[in-house]
């Protein structure tokens, strides 16, 4: 811990952190170097969805606060939200993304307690698998609510609060934005609506120096997609699809993210495709996910 | 800690200290990476690669030979090579009614043939997974009149990109391309004694700026460093402008003759 590591500036130290990824500090203010590891030192950073363990949301908060910027996280349960704030010497609001108000109360607590919004991150989703023509009234209000009309409203109050300096806004898509996933049409089709609406933010006020992007990972483990990678078999099918041989991580993202908030990027109006070039084939039909299943003695859940 | 640390990276298109190729070779090596550097013109690369301590050579893109001994070159001098990217490029312009089957075909030596060849070169001699990287163009995207040539030959470049993610991804090596918009270079350098072009561009771009060979150099250093998990993908870092259009001849008022023909 901090020791100093000979052929670097005595200013540079190393510290090792929890998840053995090894940090640079800089202590004496001289971060603009060639060597920095604190890619978002002095960015204020707002990051919806971080309350579910291990979700994306989480992967790229505690990235962005290994990268130096100050991480207020949100979300609709307190204590999750607290206990990572605490870990990432953070802060935390509450949120519920399906709610213009909160959303708005959110975002303004987060500039009153400290200044400004330099990178915004919407993390949320509903994973709803669910065929087409069986989705309910219910189901499509929801999924509407949650990522098509929270993501809306979010960036329309994102434009107000960058206005004066500038940001970047990256939204989580979904590979399935452009490529095919069975019984998944509702999640889908709201997610590629929202990155049109990416482009539109993109276009129409960049000239503010706000940036918009979208980062589309594939298939994740994650608390949203858990019960569903119990099956080894399904898990798999998946990983076939991948031209690099793996599915993505939550780190995956979280690695885009830090490439899209620093100020190191030229990129707006864009869908990161981070996952493995996945799109380049597609998703195993859900008939093919069956067989797998059925051929490794695994019950159905596709 | 770099974040190329412990890489070998190969740039081809690194002959003239204002290039995209040159910028990027600045970014690799303070970023710890060990650079093979190489160009047509020996003389420019070795004055860019010298105080990078990299290694300099000839190398055209439209022979394959020179580019199994750029790739060999890299494994002999460093042991492996990890990351190759291809800036080699040229400029060529004019209407379809005047276009010359020369220009075309020199167009989809160096772009089209020229890339998937630096692929083929390269991916041989990557023995532990790397990350290849070729430079694309707003043109490819945005269908500008007189670039039929160019951006005709980028287009098919970018499908090679997606076709060599096909292929070379289960041995653990990723491809991409980036994109950038008309950018300050020693390509383009001609079109900025013109001021109006670059004014006309602006307009046409969200972020209000042009592009710089260093914002190329930062997307290449993400897509060269095990950070990012793309493949297949052609980078836009076009500050949006591919949202718009590129401007008009007229709006770009006085331009250059675009039949000029100026390689790098």
């Amino acid at each position: 811990m901090g020791a100093q590591m000979t052929g670097l500036a005595p200013s540079f130290h190393f510290m090792q952190t929890q998840t053995d990824k090894i940090v640079l500090l800089c202590t004496d203010g001289g971060c603009e170097g060639k060597r920095d590891m604190s890619r978002l030192a002095g960015k204020v950073a707002s990051i919806v969805g971080a309350a579910g363990k291990g979700n994306i949301g989480q992967a790229i908060a505690r990235r962005f606060a290994q990268e130096g910027a100050k991480v207020v996280v949100s979300g609709r349960r307190e204590a999750p939200l607290a206990e990572l704030a605490a870990e990432i010497d953070g802060d935390w609001v509450l949120c519920d993304f399906t709610s213009k108000a909160s959303i708005d109360r959110m975002l303004d607590t987060v500039v009153e307690r400290h200044g400004r919004v330099d990178v915004a991150v919407n993390s949320t989703g509903w994973g709803l698998l669910v065929p087409t023509h069986e989705t309910t009234e219910a189901q499509l209000d929801a999924m509407l609510a949650l990522q098509f009309k929270g993501p809306f409203f979010w960036l329309q109050k994102l434009v107000q609060v960058m206005a004066p300096t500038g940001g970047s806004i990256i939204q989580i898509s979904s590979a399935t934005a452009v490529i095919m996933l069975d019984n998944h049409a509702a999640y889908m089709g709201t997610k590629a609506g929202i990155d049109h609406v990416i482009r539109t933010v993109a276009n129409e006020y960049g000239h503010l120096g706000i940036r918009a992007n979208s980062i589309a990972p594939g298939l994740t483990e994650t608390p949203m997609t858990a019960d569903a990678m119990k099956s080894r078999a399904l898990v798999e099918e998946f990983r076939k699809c991948y031209p690099l041989g793996r599915i993505g991580t939550p780190e995956d993202v979280a690695a885009a993210a830090v490439f899209l908030a620093s100020d190191e990027c030229f990129m707006t109006g864009q869908v990161l495709q981070v996952n493995g070039g996945l799109t380049l084939r597609r998703n195993p039909r859900a008939c093919e996910l069956e067989a797998a299943m059925r051929d490794a003695g695994e019950g159905g859940v596709a | 800690m770099g974040r190329l640390e412990g890489k070998v990276a190969v740039i081809l298109g690194a002959s003239d200290p204002a290039s995209m190729g040159a910028a990027t070779a600045r970014r690799f090596a303070a970023e710890g990476a060990k650079l093979v550097l190489a160009a047509r013109r020996l003389e420019g690369v070795r004055a860019v690669a010298e105080p990078l301590g990299a290694l300099a050579l000839a190398c055209d893109i439209t022979r394959e030979e020179d580019l199994a001994r750029l790739a060999d070159a890299a494994v002999e001098a460093h042991g492996g090579l990890d990351v190759a990217v291809n800036c080699a490029g040229v400029s060529v312009a004019a209407p379809l009614d005047e276009v010359t089957r020369e220009q075309l075909m020199l167009s989809c030596e160096v772009h089209l043939v020229g890339t998937a060849l630096f692929f083929k070169q390269m991916a041989r001699r990557m023995a532990r997974g790397g990350s290849l990287i070729t430079i694309s163009s707003l043109t490819a995207y945005a269908a500008p009149r007189g670039y039929a040539a160019y951006a005709g030959a980028k287009r098919g470049a970018d499908q090679v990109v997606r076709i060599a993610a096909q292929e070379y991804g289960p041995r653990g090596i990723k491809v991409n391309a980036i994109a950038p918009g008309f950018t300050r270079s020693a390509m383009t350098e001609g079109y900025f004694a013109v001021p109006s072009i670059a004014a006309a561009f602006v307009k046409e771009i969200p972020l209000r700026r042009l592009g710089t060979v260093e914002d190329v150099a930062n997307a290449a250093l993400w897509l060269a460093s095990d950070e990012s998990f793309l493949s297949g993908q052609v980078l836009d870092i076009t500050g949006g402008q591919t949202l718009n259009r590129t401007p008009t001849e007229e709006e770009m008022m006085g331009a250059l003759a675009p039949a000029a023909n100026q390689e790098e």
